[in-house]
């Protein structure tokens, strides 16, 4: 026993000192500068304005770490259920918006109701002592309520809109006797049925050996589904008053029209199988081997990054059908953050209107703040890369198209079910209908347990 | 004397005289083994039981549960298991493990004798470097790796495709949704980052056959070949089955390779391994208390192949003598 104690004695001893330690170097840091971590991922939280937000605060030290958008989503729950890490604030994208909206989970972020802007940006354009009820009228609605918690709270604000629309090739369209401008290639395609149509004479078009190395008209047909499905009003889970909704994954209807059609659009083998994001995806974008895109306008600057020798060969049309959306983020603040405040006036800078037109112009981030969406700084915006484009116009025409869409808890992970079950078909490992019942019971499996 | 009160209780058998030599105090260090013992060896302990015996109860405990710490937890009694075991994705993670693991341990094996054979050649030169060398793809990230091998084995434009097509007739494989090209590839990545640490040890264990026996076999008219099938290769035996079960516990954890080229396993869950589907389940899924019950059926097939590596080393050494 006594040997025990004294070891405990010693033990304590011992942590009494590096506890004091760390204390005594902690306090000499903090008054020079206030350190804000930013958990995010792609290009949300962009470098330029990162600087320039330094500059107007030399006091703050941004420092953001980017992971994917999954591994992100795990930490973050992960740091939530032990209500501690070191993020100031968090990036999620819209599909985990559900999760985070429901349940227990916004008691993880902040209620920025409760947040006042301080002094610190009048300077810069941020008026002083402004809530987030204050700064929603600037925001597309239904945007704005997808950081909206169901005990009302507002735990996000939202960055961008991921408009959807056409990137294609010229070049390549053209060698395929197809129109060239944009307003006639918009209008080749105001259906599904008709895009995939398209798609089909332009690959009877293509050499065999173009065939061979797997060329094709659309980069992956798998993408149509999501596309068609957030055309819709309802994807998985319908409203019914409740905050998880109701599951309406096996009766939806246009659950089945997006995937008929999106294996409609792999069975006539106009897409060249890239899965995006993937290495084969990248080198083929320079090599031509597909000549549209399904782009959200976050998209735009990956694909200049990725193929800059193909610079004024692409060019952006409307979507099929029309109105289009992939993606967005929302920025959130945790509720175990020390630097709320500073956090807070970082956010309401950098998701103000100006700064999202600067993001926009930059890194083609389509901008949420819907007060921008009459400004002729944006409609007049044009990109060289694709040809010239109006993006500004194209993006904001189908944007105002979009219509609400209820995003429930697991909506991602449902998503991505439905994504393994199109692949399976696109690589002829499962015929469409034994792959769809797949899909049913590996969602019903979620569930389960 | 107080040496003697030390071992008694302890010791059925009278210490011996070289070991009561040995215990004689040492000033200084002797006390160690006094009032200072438990205190010195107490940091191990205390880190080992806050992050290794803690987590192990405490996912044995929620194994039980529906457990979601962002939700509800509710006590499911044997569910998860029940469920487990009815789950086609477990079936398929196992079936995926052992193919993996079957496809990289062998080949590997082969490579990792062969070099160290030719490593041991004493007319070869630079051998350190060699040494180093064969040690780098070890010390490399997994994910650099595996960024690596997605560009070679990629569908249209990767290397080995390149090659493929150069074969006339032959079709590009689809080093993705294939299920044996999938584990082919994920195969490919473990050989690469562990042929050359098993190099090393086999090496180390052919350094230490000794040239005599070499010698006589050559002097009985042995060739090259007969000299490594008959003196090498029995000599190896230990080593074989040392690197054969760290293989197996390895190949059962195989989880950042599949979970780079592709983090549900394939649109098939056809490279879904069984580490990959518990991560899954749990962090992906929200399934906490599941994930935990195949935490434990993971310890069960660990276990079994154990003991049957156990036996079949017994029987090999009992050979050996």
């Amino acid at each position: 026993m006594n040997k025990l104690a004294k070891s405990k004695v010693f033990l304590i001893a011992l942590l009494g000192a590096s506890v004091t330690a760390g204390l005594m170097a902690a306090p000499a840091k903090a008054v020079e500068t206030t350190n804000l971590t930013i958990w995010t991922f792609g290009e949300v939280i962009q470098p330029g304005l990162q600087r320039e937000y330094q500059k107007l605060h030399p006091e703050i030290k941004i420092i953001p770490i980017k992971n994917d958008v999954d591994p992100l989503h795990q930490k973050t729950t992960l740091s939530c259920q032990t209500k501690s890490g070191p993020a100031d604030i968090i990036a999620f994208e819209v599909p985990y918006s559900g999760y985070w909206r429901t349940g227990n989970r916004p008691a993880c972020f902040q209620d920025l109701r409760q947040m006042k802007t301080s002094a610190s940006n009048v300077a810069a354009g941020v008026a002083e002592g402004l809530s987030a009820t204050d700064i929603k009228k600037n925001y597309l609605p239904w945007r704005w309520e997808q950081g909206v918690a169901f005990n009302d709270s507002v735990i996000g604000i939202p960055t961008d809109v991921g408009g959807l629309q056409v990137a294609y090739r010229t070049d390549l369209f053209k060698k395929a006797g197809l129109p060239t401008d944009r307003a006639a290639v918009s209008k080749l395609w105001p259906t599904w049925e008709k895009f995939i149509e398209v798609g089909k004479g332009y690959v009877s078009k293509l050499t065999p050996a173009e065939k061979k190395s797997n060329k094709g008209f659309i980069d992956d047909a798998g993408t149509i589904y999501a596309a068609i499905m957030n055309q819709g009003t309802t994807k998985y889970y319908q409203p019914d008053g409740t905050d998880a909704g109701k599951l309406v994954y096996k009766t939806n209807p246009q659950i089945k029209k997006a995937w008929d059609t999106t294996v409609s659009a792999l069975n006539a083998g106009i897409g060249a199988r890239l899965g995006q994001f993937t290495s084969d995806w990248n080198i083929g974008m320079n090599k031509g081997a597909m000549a549209t895109i399904l782009a959200p306008a976050w998209m735009l600057d990956y694909i200049k990054k990725q193929a800059p020798d193909t610079k004024g060969k692409w060019d952006i049309a409307d979507l099929p059908v029309g109105g289009g959306n992939q993606g967005g983020t929302e920025l959130a603040i945790p509720t175990y953050s020390k630097n709320k405040q500073a956090a807070y006036d970082f956010l309401t800078w950098y998701l103000a209107p100006e700064q999202q037109l600067k993001v926009f112009k930059t890194y083609g981030l389509f901008p949420s703040t819907s007060v921008l969406y009459d400004d002729a700084a944006l409609l007049e915006y044009k990109d060289e890369f694709f040809n010239n484009a109006p993006v500004g116009q194209i993006y904001t025409k189908g944007v105002l198209k979009l219509k609400p869409i209820f995003e429930g808890e697991l909506q991602r992970k449902i998503d991505s079910t439905f994504g393994a079950g199109l692949g399976r078909v696109a690589s002829k490992k499962m015929p469409s209908e034994k792959s769809y019942a797949t899909v049913i019971s590996d969602i019903d499996k979620l569930f389960k347990n | 004397m107080s040496l003697t009160k030390e071992g008694k209780g302890r010791r059925k058998a009278p210490l011996t005289p070289w070991k009561k030599q040995q215990r004689k105090p040492i000033p200084g260090v002797a006390s160690l083994n006094g009032r200072w013992g438990y205190p010195a060896i107490a940091p191990f302990f205390i880190i080992f039981l806050i992050f290794g015996v803690a987590p192990v109860v405490y996912s044995v405990y929620i194994a039980f549960f529906k457990w979601d710490p962002l939700g509800t937890s509710e006590f499911n009694g044997l569910n998860n298991f029940i469920f487990l075991l009815q789950d086609s994705d477990f079936w398929l993670a196992i079936r995926n493990t052992f193919s993996i693991w079957a496809l990289s341990t062998f080949p590997q094996m082969l490579m990792a004798i062969s070099l160290a054979a030719i490593l041991r050649n004493k007319r070869l030169k630079g051998k350190s470097f060699w040494r180093t060398i064969f040690l780098v793809p070890n010390i490399t990230s997994i994910i650099a790796i595996t960024i690596v091998f997605q560009q070679l084995f990629g569908r249209d434009y990767g290397i080995i495709n390149s090659l493929i097509g150069l074969i006339p007739g032959a079709e590009h494989i689809d080093f993705i949704e294939g299920v044996i090209p999938s584990h082919v590839q994920i195969a490919a990545m473990i050989t690469w980052r562990w042929v050359g640490y098993n190099t090393l040890i086999f090496l180390a264990s052919m350094l230490a056959i000794p040239d005599e026996l070499y010698e006589s076999a050559s002097c009985d008219g042995a060739t090259k070949w007969q000299q490594f099938r008959y003196v090498t290769l029995p000599s190896l035996r230990n080593t074989i089955t040392f690197v054969l079960i760290v293989g197996t516990i390895g190949g059962l954890q195989v989880f950042a390779e599949p979970q780079q080229l592709g983090a549900d396993g394939g649109s098939s869950k056809q490279f879904l391994t069984l580490t990959l589907f518990l991560y899954n389940q749990a962090f992906l899924n929200n399934k906490y208390g599941y994930a935990a019950a195949i935490g434990i059926a993971i310890t069960v097939i660990v276990l079994i192949i154990s003991t049957i590596n156990f036996f079949i080393t017994r029987k090999m050494s009992g050979e050996g003598k």
